[in-house]
Parts: structure tokens; C-alpha cells; sequence
């Protein structure tokens, strides 16, 4: 999928659009080209324009999951961090904008409008607000007397049918009335991703999962149409909810690295053999003593042209510093990084589902779907 | 040589400098006024009230509004006529005109912003200008006259008076329209249509009230006109501009669920059953633009004339601005049964809010022009939705405001209401 060495601007704008799916033998229509998105640097971050809209987004952009460890339980299904979570989430996303962070995602179900407004207030002119879900007049009007505008607004959409379509058409509205500036839906599969662009009138984005790993679904019917229709795309689950951070032999205390799941599996069964992969990656990684696999991960979806933002949560600011730094010369990726990615997706091939967390298992039939 | 050329090109740049420079310093001297009133500020320029320093303001006030104001809605503070103008001449010229002591009707002479010498002989008359002004005598004195029958509503009078007139005046906008209303007048009847009442539209001369012959369905005339189309609002309503519409009939309700029911044989509406024991009366919804074509053909197929249609989105928007009205139908649960609210000038209930009505446009970029294609019926593209809807903000009942869906979409808070061009005419 990826070449090594050092592949030109061309070979690398065609590999983007056609190399996801070739390992599972598809292949780009040959007569399409991914359009390059209007692009500008400022300090050490990377803007792009979100599709035919007037926005220009920071390619690592705050994504709106918190730390389960945090949450509260809250009415009506809800929760809310702690105060001391809430501390610590709230001066991470400060840290992120002082580093050049402009899109906030948000979600009402996890309580974090009213944090959010707080933090955005007079700076509304170089902060992006994202919010999802909430879909009715009301909460719309309360999203617009927080934020005073709504920059992103989007629904999950599982499907599209008639209650999905009353939701679309209650968006164009609000955007139309200048609640909203760009509408658009996160998506799972590529079936209901293709539909979407086809049935949702007016869409601006959509907010597709893409890692180094869940590439290999493709997107090959996909992403030509959003690209030649100007629809924006943002990748979400860069890092596969957290779960390429345990791919890493070298991952951070708290999150248990796969390596020792092989390493029980083998005592289990009475005779320690690592797979090849685990080594491959060790090998990998230990020829880039500067980079984690997690920075590798970032650095694939950044050299993506046609997305125009990475949208991950963030927990930790060492997590934060590290998909910053990951920003520097994004566009090449070295060949022990291309090895590393290899390694690391031969690694979670072998587990299966099981690679990912639980709660997003789902994902993995899905993405191969 | 060459210095003599520099010195005459110089010479002629200093005199159109300079003669620039007096037109300019009036235009200065005039300030913002000089932005329209162009002609009266260089009549002003060219009388000694200039160099008397009596400017604008010395006669209309500040007038601060109607400087504001681009469309001139807000007139000056003092448009001063008749013995107002003298008046104003008294406060200088205490004795009277200097040359002739006269203390009144200052403008039997004077111009009102220029002098005009009194001494200087009339303009020779022209017979060609002469022949001009005894045919508009004639044909002023003929309308007139028309009026006078039409007061006397002796309508086969008042339409010889007109007929004579326009042939005074061949093509004259105003007789032809008086004569197509005193036809109407002497024949009143409409195909398709059962007149309700003995109200008729003076300037039309058409029914004011009506119902759909068979079908009952009520629906009220709206007069045609010019009026400002659009909205600063909503980006997708600008720029506002100028639209004509002719006289049509509009549903005096949205269609209701027993009305389409009635047409259809079937009600898609969300809004019905047990739960909503008044949903006879409510709109129907949840119909796509292509449902309400299928029901204006059944409809065109049953009614003597046909014609049915829906409103294009510019008389839709006529209708609405003409009619006015403070309705606010948005943020209910559910739509309610038309005709609860106060109708309109016009008559029309609901034009604000409950469900949003199809239109027959195409939706496309402002300017509005019937003629582009866009009230083409078997055009690919987005229609026009106007009016908003029960479910949304109050921000959308605007008269201006303007969505779109695709033709053959069935959303929860789209209906329609029926439109109709005067029957029998192009």
C-alpha cells in the first residue's frame, strides 16, 4: 500500500487515492486524481480548507470523547467528569490551542457543552466549534446561545431514512437561518458514507474512521465522489480509540501493550513464542528511538491530502505533545515508519476483533465490510 | 517647441482644473445631497443662493432619515410647495422680489432651486408638441370619464370610454387594464369557479372570492403587482430586487388532510387518526412535489378549465408581503387546523407558518426570473419549499425566506397550498 522511499508529490496524490484498497484488490478509477485541499501552515500547525466550505481546520484537531476514568454518571443517560477530570481535560485543550489547535469537538451526551463555552468565550473567531448528536430546534438554539454559532454541526447516522432525513432537513435549515456554518454526518461504513453523499442535500463533511489499519476497508467507491462532489473529510479514530497505543511494545504505563497478551497466550499454552510481527515491530520501532507507533499512526492520516483534519480525544498532554510533534514534516514518511505500520497491522491482524477495545469491536467487521 | 507644447498642455489642464474645481466645490458645498439631486444641486450651483450660503438644509431640514434612507421611503423634513416656498423667500428678500415687490407665488418666475429670468420670451411652440398635448387632453378627459361609468358601475359605458381612450393613446397600460376589468365586470363568471359573495377587486375587476367547482375547495384572489422580492436575512434570499406578478388565485387554507383525501383517495399525513380528531382540517403533510402534481392533474382532469397549480415561489411571496400579518406558526408540536389564526389582508390563513408549502420553482439563485428556466416543470433539481414550518424557528416565518427539497421527498412538515391563473386569460 504504501512505497517506500521517497515517492514524489504525484506518486504520493494518486497512492492516496487508489493505494488504501490494495490489499484488498481495489484500485482507484484511473482517470481520477485527488484534488490537493488549500493548505497553510502557522508556528508548527497545519491548516486545511474543509471541503468547498470557508473554513480552514487545524489537521490535529481536538476530538470530543473523555476519559472514561472521569465520568460521573449524569440524568437522562448523560455523564460528567469530575471536577478534577474536568480540571485536567479543560487545561489540555487550552494546551492545544496555545499549540495552534483550532477545531473543539464536543459532545452534549458527555456534558461538555457548557465546559466547552466557557473555554471558547472570546476567542470564538479562531476557535471551531463541533457538536453532534443533538438534533431538535431546541437544542440547536441552546448550542447557539452557548457558542453564540454552531461552526460544525453533525449526526451520527446509521442509516438513512425518513427520521434521518427529517434531522438533514432541520439542519439545512438552522445553517441557512446562520445558526450553523457547515453541516455534516460521521459515518462508519462506506455503503452508508457513498448514500449519504447521494440522499443528504447540502452536505459539507463527513467525519469517517481512517487509521493506518481500518485503511485496508478502502473507501474506493468513496472517496472519488466526496472528493469531486468538494464534500470535506475529517478522520476520526486515528488511533483506533486508543487501542493502536497497545499495538506499541513500548506503550505507557496504564495501557498494556498486545505484546503481553501474546506473552500470556504462550505461557498458556506452555511454550513462550512471541509472533514474528511483535518482533518486526520491536525492530521497527527501535530504528526510530524519537517516534511511537502512535506518532507513526498520526503521521499516516496527516499525509492523507484529502482529509483536512485528525480528530482524536486526548486524555493526557503527553499524548497531546506527541500528536503535535507528529506534525513535523508529515508529508514523507520514512520507510522504518512504512515497516513499523506493516508490523504493527500484521500484529492486530493476527488478534482479530480482539486488537480493539471492546466497546468498538463492532468496528471491526464494519471497516472490514 | 517642446516647451511650448508642455506650456500650453499646462495652461489647459489649469483652466479645466480650475472650471472642475468651482463644480466640485458645489457638489462639496452640497454634501451628501449632491449623491442624488444631482440636476436641482447644479441648478443650486448656478443661483446666488449659493453664494448667499442658503443651502439644502437652509430649506429641507436635516433631513438625517431620508438621507439614510437609499429607497427614499423617508422624505426630507420640508418639502416646502406654494406660499410655503414664498415664505421661505420672505426670510431674506424681506421687501419682496427686488425687481418686481411681488411678495407671493415666487415660482410664477423662479425655478426652485435656480433663477429664471422673467424677462426671457417663452419657447416657440411646436405644433408636433401641441398636437401631443391635445391627444393627452383627450384621452385624460376620456379615462375620466371611463371612471366616472365605472363609479356608476354602467360597465359597457365605462368600456367604450377606455376603448376610445386607447385609441388616443395606442397600448396604454392603464386603459387596456380598465378595459379587461369592465369584461370582466359585465362577465363575471369563471370556468372552473363558483363565485362566493359580491365583493369584486376594483382594479381587476375579478371575483374576490371563490370555490373550486366541485370540489369546494376556497380560494381568494390575489391582485397582481410589482413588490421587493427577497430577504437580507437568509443568504439564500439575496440580493432583494423588483418582481411583477399578475393577478392569480390562491388557496384561501393550506390543502387539508380531507381535501387531498377527497382528490387522492389515500392521506399520507404523519397527523391523523384517533389522536388528532380535528386532522379533517389539518394540513396535509408528509407529501413530496410530485404527489402534489399527481393531485393537480386529477384535479386539472375534473375542473372545467383547468389551470391548477402550484403558486410560483414569487406570487407565493406577493401574496404574503401584500397580505402582511403577524401569524407566528413555528415551534409547535404539531401542525393545527388551518384557519385558526387571523387570516391576512388578502384573506389568506396560515401564510406563516404550520407546514411549509411546495412552490412551483425550481430552487435556484436570485434574481427571480419566470423566464430562466426555473418554472419549468420537468426540470431536474431542487423545488422550492416557503412559509416554515410548525417544527422550526420563528426566524423562518419571513416571507422572504426560502428552502428547497427534492421533488420526490416526503418530509414531516411539507404541504401545499393551490394556486390558480385567472381562468379563461393567457
Amino acid at each position: 500500500m504504501l512505497k517506500t522511499g521517497n515517492p514524489t508529490r504525484r506518486e504520493f496524490l494518486a497512492a492516496c487515492s487508489a493505494g488504501l484498497l490494495a490489499g484488498r484488490g481495489f484500485g482507484a478509477p484511473r482517470d481520477f486524481q485527488a484534488p490537493a485541499l488549500r493548505e497553510f501552515q502557522r508556528g508548527g500547525m497545519v491548516y486545511r480548507r474543509l471541503g468547498q466550505t470557508d473554513i480552514d481546520v487545524s489537521l490535529l484537531s481536538f476530538g470530543s470523547h473523555t476519559d472514561p476514568a472521569d465520568r460521573l454518571p449524569a440524568a437522562q443517560g448523560k455523564t460528567v467528569l469530575t471536577p478534577t477530570g474536568q480540571a485536567r481535560r479543560d487545561r489540555i485543550i487550552a494546551h492545544a490551542f496555545d499549540l495552534g489547535v483550532n477545531l473543539l469537538d464536543v459532545y452534549a451526551s458527555e456534558g461538555q457543552w457548557e465546559p466547552a463555552a466557557r473555554l471558547v468565550r472570546g476567542r470564538r473567531d479562531k476557535i471551531l466549534i463541533s457538536l453532534a448528536h443533538e438534533i431538535t430546534p431546541k437544542d440547536i438554539d441552546l448550542a447557539v446561545k452557548l457558542f453564540d454559532y454552531v461552526d460544525l454541526y453533525r449526526f451520527a447516522a446509521y442509516g438513512i431514512d425518513q427520521p434521518v432525513l427529517e434531522k438533514w432537513d432541520l439542519l439545512r435549515k438552522a445553517k441557512e437561518a446562520g445558526k450553523i456554518r457547515a453541516i455534516g454526518v460521521s459515518v462508519h461504513t462506506e455503503s452508508l458514507m457513498t448514500m449519504a453523499l447521494d440522499e443528504l442535500e447540502g452536505l459539507d463533511y463527513v467525519i469517517l474512521p481512517y487509521n493506518f489499519i481500518q485503511a485496508r476497508a478502502g473507501y474506493s467507491q468513496f472517496l472519488p465522489q466526496a472528493m469531486r462532489k468538494g464534500v470535506g473529510l475529517i478522520a476520526m479514530k486515528p488511533l483506533a480509540s486508543g487501542s493502536i497505543m497497545k499495538l506499541d511494545p513500548r506503550a505507557r504505563a496504564g495501557a498494556k501493550p498486545e505484546s503481553e497478551n501474546f506473552e500470556l497466550l504462550g505461557q498458556r499454552a506452555g511454550k513462550l513464542v512471541l509472533p514474528a510481527a511483535v518482533a518486526d515491530l520491536t525492530a521497527s520501532l527501535s530504528r526510530m528511538p524519537d517516534e511511537t507507533l502512535c506518532m507513526a499512526a498520526m503521521r499516516f492520516v496527516y499525509s492523507r491530502p484529502f482529509l483536512s483534519a485528525a480528530l482524536t480525544g486526548m486524555f493526557e498532554g503527553q499524548l497531546l505533545d506527541d500528536n503535535y510533534k507528529a506534525l513535523t514534516r508529515y508529508w514523507e514518511m520514512r520507510p522504518e515508519e512504512q515497516s513499523a505500520l506493516g508490523a504493527a497491522k500484521r500484529l492486530a491482524n493476527l488478534r482479530g476483533a480482539s486488537w480493539l477495545r471492546p466497546e468498538y469491536r463492532w468496528l471491526e467487521e464494519e471497516w472490514h465490510g | 517647441m517642446a516647451r511650448l507644447m508642455t506650456g500650453i498642455v499646462l495652461f489647459l489642464f489649469a483652466l479645466t482644473g480650475a472650471a472642475q474645481t468651482v463644480e466640485d466645490q458645489q457638489f462639496k458645498e452640497a454634501g451628501v445631497c449632491a449623491r442624488c439631486h444631482v440636476i436641482s444641486v447644479v441648478e443650486w450651483g448656478m443661483s446666488r443662493h449659493s453664494k448667499a450660503g442658503i443651502n439644502c438644509v437652509a430649506c429641507h431640514g436635516e433631513s438625517k432619515g431620508h438621507v439614510k434612507d437609499e429607497r427614499n421611503n423617508i422624505k426630507p423634513q420640508h418639502i416646502p410647495r406654494g406660499a410655503a416656498i414664498a415664505g421661505l423667500c420672505a426670510d431674506c428678500h424681506k421687501n419682496g422680489c427686488p425687481k418686481t415687490q411681488q411678495k407671493a407665488s415666487c415660482q410664477d418666475c423662479h425655478h426652485s432651486h435656480a433663477l429664471v429670468d422673467p424677462k426671457k420670451p417663452a419657447v416657440a411652440k411646436d405644433p408636433h408638441f401641441e398636437e401631443i398635448s391635445a391627444r393627452w387632453e383627450r384621452f385624460s378627459s376620456l379615462v375620466r370619464q371611463g371612471e366616472v361609468e365605472v363609479k356608476a358601475e354602467k360597465w359597457q359605458a365605462a368600456y367604450a370610454a377606455f376603448q376610445q381612450a386607447l385609441k388616443e393613446k395606442p397600448g396604454d397600460r392603464y386603459a387596456t387594464e380598465r378595459m379587461r376589468m369592465c369584461q370582466r365586470r359585465m362577465n363575471p363568471s369563471l370556468p372552473g369557479f363558483e363565485i362566493v359573495g359580491k365583493e369584486f377587486d376594483p382594479q381587476t375587476g375579478l371575483p374576490r372570492q371563490v370555490r373550486v367547482a366541485r370540489w369546494g375547495i376556497p380560494m381568494v384572489l390575489v391582485p397582481g403587482g410589482e413588490f421587493e422580492m427577497g430577504s437580507e436575512r437568509f443568504t439564500g434570499a439575496k440580493p432583494v430586487h423588483t418582481v411583477r406578478v399578475g393577478p392569480f388565485y390562491l388557496g384561501e387554507y393550506e390543502l387539508t388532510q380531507a381535501e387531498w383525501k377527497s382528490l387522492m383517495g389515500s392521506n399520507p399525513s404523519e397527523h391523523q387518526g384517533a389522536k388528532y380528531p380535528e386532522s379533517d382540517r389539518m394540513p396535509v403533510e408528509q407529501v413530496s412535489w410530485e404527489d402534489c402534481q399527481s393531485l393537480l392533474r386529477k384535479l386539472n382532469e375534473g375542473v372545467p378549465g383547468g389551470g391548477f397549480r402550484l403558486p410560483t415561489e414569487a406570487e407565493w411571496e406577493y401574496a404574503a408581503r401584500a397580505g402582511g400579518g403577524t401569524e407566528e406558526g413555528a415551534q409547535w408540536s404539531e401542525p393545527r387546523p388551518v384557519g385558526k389564526g387571523q387570516p391576512n389582508t388578502l384573506g389568506l390563513f396560515d401564510m406563516r407558518g404550520n407546514v411549509w408549502e411546495w412552490s412551483s420553482s425550481l430552487y435556484r439563485p436570485y434574481p427571480y426570473v419566470a423566464s430562466d428556466g426555473r418554472e419549468e416543470a420537468d426540470a431536474p433539481g431542487l423545488r422550492v419549499l416557503r412559509g416554515g414550518g410548525y417544527v422550526e424557528w420563528a426566524a423562518w416565518i419571513d416571507p422572504g425566506a426560502r428552502h428547497s427539497e427534492r421533488p420526490n421527498r416526503r418530509l414531516g412538515s411539507n404541504g401545499m397550498r393551490l394556486a390558480r391563473s385567472v381562468p379563461g386569460e393567457p
